[in-house]
């Protein structure tokens, strides 16, 4: 939302002097500062605070609203600071389907879901390089293998507790399988709960958690401060935790927290310099909340945190265009539209099943070519016929494919292959700085056609022998609409037209949120180099390592272990001492 | 200080006040309150005459007009119901911001805005896009 220039060095000056917080000089308003204050005894007790709580849960989103209820249903006086002008976060835009193993509708249904089959599962995803079944971690670290066991004995408890209290009311959707259930042979389907009023089509279930979530907030007494922005974590002489210091449209706000502060403040998606040198794949973006600039890692660079799973990220393939435009409706494709559509790269040519499940798809951009010291696939071509656009448009789920009155300023159009493959040729060339001097070949129109006839010989047969489309149960689920053709044998696929008019999108990876930060335990404590909790200080969801390495388990699979981590990091908090 | 001034204007609903007012003092506050409420809004809300909708409507003209009735949007069942045959007037504006869900429970835009200095800012700028 509001971007301040961040000094490049900001790391470096992230140490406040005392002498300045007292007197309320704070930090050179040029520049965002993150970092540490620490007070002595005397310090704290003369500093000037705007609030006073037992806990502080910096970020109103998919970890923080629910992080904030159940500390608050404890007992607690809680209050949210929200860096943004609205809640929700990067929920707020997301489907919100949340997947909880061993949930309490299966419990009532009598659907088994094992815990040692959910270790494996998950075991198998998150490190397949390591995976063995005769180790007692099924290959996974201790780390690993403990917040793996929190996720299965915590978020159906916490899901439950907040239905309950009317935070969060679901509905079972039980036939929805996870990502790799032909890996299972239980707890393969009947893990995902979705918000009990969404839409069917389960696409708008950000909107009505955070709807719902909030309101229980609210009817808590829970003060939610908006346009709040955390800068500073306050610490005493002892190292312990005892206060944040955040900025407003006003100036300083800082409030002291008597037992916890606990971090909710997502990824770093936003933050071009942490998203170059941390992660594994050159991505231009995502469609994170704006404000998910990897605050949280700024501001404990001087703590001594052990920063995990920094290479990796929760992933979808989102709009090229929309990226560089830093556009904030940018939802990410979960699901690719059309059935006479495929996708191209700078020949023409097909070069992955277009329905694979989001977070895989979206690896194929990143695929490196050493012999071309180039990455080949880094922005493919989505191309559709004028069938596709009239049966396949929706305004749900990130497609591509957009009805008329949705905005379509991605979408390039053409009479004519060839005037197509023009049009696409002027486009790309507006980004040569953001690609490399991306064009496509000379031979992109011929190999194009080629491509159209030989995807539509496997349309027709309903097999694609290339790269096995609508194969997998997984492709079928996220197909979207398509045109209903009586006796078709395989509905992700129809041939594309002879006949213009055609359309085309840019389209590449991109993260629906980083998952690396500080290590904590699975009570959501933030630990030091030593592995001890720095006393006070929590973290859950993207702000903090997730456990899952590069695996994405199912749809859902952000969201259900976050209520789990939210609800065991709320308990843990609740048991601080009260601290000055 | 302004924002007290703002806040009673609004309260007294005597807007010949303003008129009073320095005009550089007017034209700065409009501006702060411009900058600040596009900031907060622009994520769903457009403000120029004639702009596109975007995930929520266009507010030019808001004062003043029916609620839920900005043509070519679609807006939720929770929106229609709670404010079908309603005219946003600075008071009903007020009362949206402070909650939107106690005004419409069942409303797709979440926000509350406890602080009345900020609501005034938000409705003083959202009270200038007129012809």
């Amino acid at each position: 939302m509001s971007t301040m220039d961040k000094a490049s060095d900001a790391s470096n000056e992230a140490v406040l002097s005392r002498r300045q917080f007292l007197k309320g000089a704070g930090a050179s308003a040029a520049a965002a500062t993150f970092g540490t204050v620490t007070l002595s005894t005397s310090e704290a007790q003369a500093a000037a605070f705007d609030a006073d709580v037992d806990i502080v849960v910096c970020g109103g989103g998919g970890a923080g609203l629910p992080t904030a209820c159940f500390s608050a249903w404890l007992g607690n006086k809680v209050m949210v600071l929200e860096k943004a002008a609205t809640l929700g976060g990067t929920s707020f835009k997301a489907a919100y389907w949340y997947w909880v193993p061993n949930n309490a509708a299966m419990q009532k249904a009598g659907i088994p879901d094992d815990k040692q089959h959910y270790l494996r599962y998950v075991a198998r995803l998150s490190q397949p390089q390591s995976f063995d079944l005769n180790h007692p971690r099924y290959g996974l670290s201790e780390w690993e293998y403990a917040m793996c066991e929190a996720i299965y004995d915590s978020a159906w408890v916490g899901t439950e507790l907040l239905a309950e209290k009317g935070a969060l009311p679901y509905r079972h959707v039980a036939p929805v399988p996870d990502y790799f259930a032909e890996m299972e042979t239980i707890g393969a389907t009947g893990r995902v709960l979705f918000p009990k009023d969404g839409a069917a089509s389960m696409s708008d279930g950000g909107q009505v958690a955070t709807r719902t979530l909030s309101a229980a907030l609210r009817k808590a007494g829970v003060p939610i401060k908006i346009n709040h922005r955390v800068e500073k974590i306050i610490l005493n002489d002892k190292r312990e935790v005892i206060g944040v210091e955040a900025k407003n449209d006003d100036g300083i706000y800082r409030v002291k927290a008597r037992k916890a502060v606990m971090f909710c403040t997502g990824g770093f998606t936003h933050d071009v310099e942490l998203r170059k040198n941390f992660l594994s794949i050159p991505a231009y973006g995502g469609c994170a909340a704006m404000t998910n600039e990897g605050d949280f890692i700024r501001m404990t660079s001087t703590l001594g945190v052990q920063l995990r799973n920094m290479n990796y990220a929760w992933m979808c393939p989102i709009s090229f265009e929309k990226a560089i435009a830093k556009d904030p409706s940018l939802i990410g494709c979960f699901s690719v539209a059309g059935d006479s559509m495929i996708f191209v790269d700078k020949n023409g040519k097909r070069v992955v099943n277009e329905k694979l499940h989001y977070n895989e798809l979206a690896q194929k951009f990143f695929e490196w070519d050493g012999a071309n010291a180039q990455f080949p696939y880094l922005i493919l071509t989505s191309i559709w016929d004028q069938r596709a656009q009239d049966h396949s448009a929706s305004h749900e789920y990130g497609r591509l494919i957009v009805p008329p009155g949705i905005d379509n300023k991605h979408v390039i159009q053409g009479e004519t292959l060839e005037e197509l493959t023009a049009n696409i040729d002027k486009r790309l060339a507006k980004y040569a700085s953001y690609t490399g001097g991306l064009k496509l070949s000379k031979d992109f129109a011929s190999n194009l056609k080629a491509s159209i006839a030989r995807f539509n010989t496997f349309a027709a047969a309903g097999k694609d022998e290339d790269f096995h489309r609508g194969e997998r149960g997984v492709d079928l689920l996220f197909n979207g609409i398509v045109k209903d053709e009586p006796g078709r044998k395989n509905a992700t696929m129809w041939p594309i037209s002879d006949k213009g008019p055609y359309y085309a999108a840019f389209v590449t990876g991109g993260t629906l949120d980083t998952k690396g930060g500080p290590k904590t335990n699975p009570e959501g404590q933030v630990l030091d180099v030593a592995d001890k909790p720095i006393a006070g200080l929590y973290g859950v969801g993207n702000c903090v390592a997730s456990a899952s390495g590069r695996a994405y388990w199912a749809g859902g699979s952000t969201l259900g272990p976050i209520i789990g981590f939210a609800y065991r990091a709320a308990n843990q908090a609740n048991k601080e001492p009260v601290r000055s | 200080m302004r924002g007290n001034i703002f806040e009673r204007v609004l309260l007294s609903g005597i807007l010949g006040m303003l008129m009073s007012l320095p005009v550089l003092a007017e034209e700065d506050d409009l501006e702060k309150a411009k900058r600040l409420t596009e900031r907060d809004c622009q994520q769903c809300h457009t403000f120029k005459k004639g702009e596109q909708h975007g995930q929520g409507p266009n507010l030019f003209g808001l004062i003043g007009r029916p609620a839920a009735s900005a043509p070519g949007f679609v807006y939720s069942p929770g929106i229609r119901e709670a404010l079908q045959g309603k005219v946003w007037t600075r008071e009903l504006l007020d009362q949206w911001l402070t909650d939107t869900i106690a005004v419409a429970p069942k409303a797709q835009m979440v926000y509350f805005q406890d602080d009345p200095k900020v609501r005034a800012r938000l409705i003083r700028y959202l009270e200038s896009l007129k012809d």
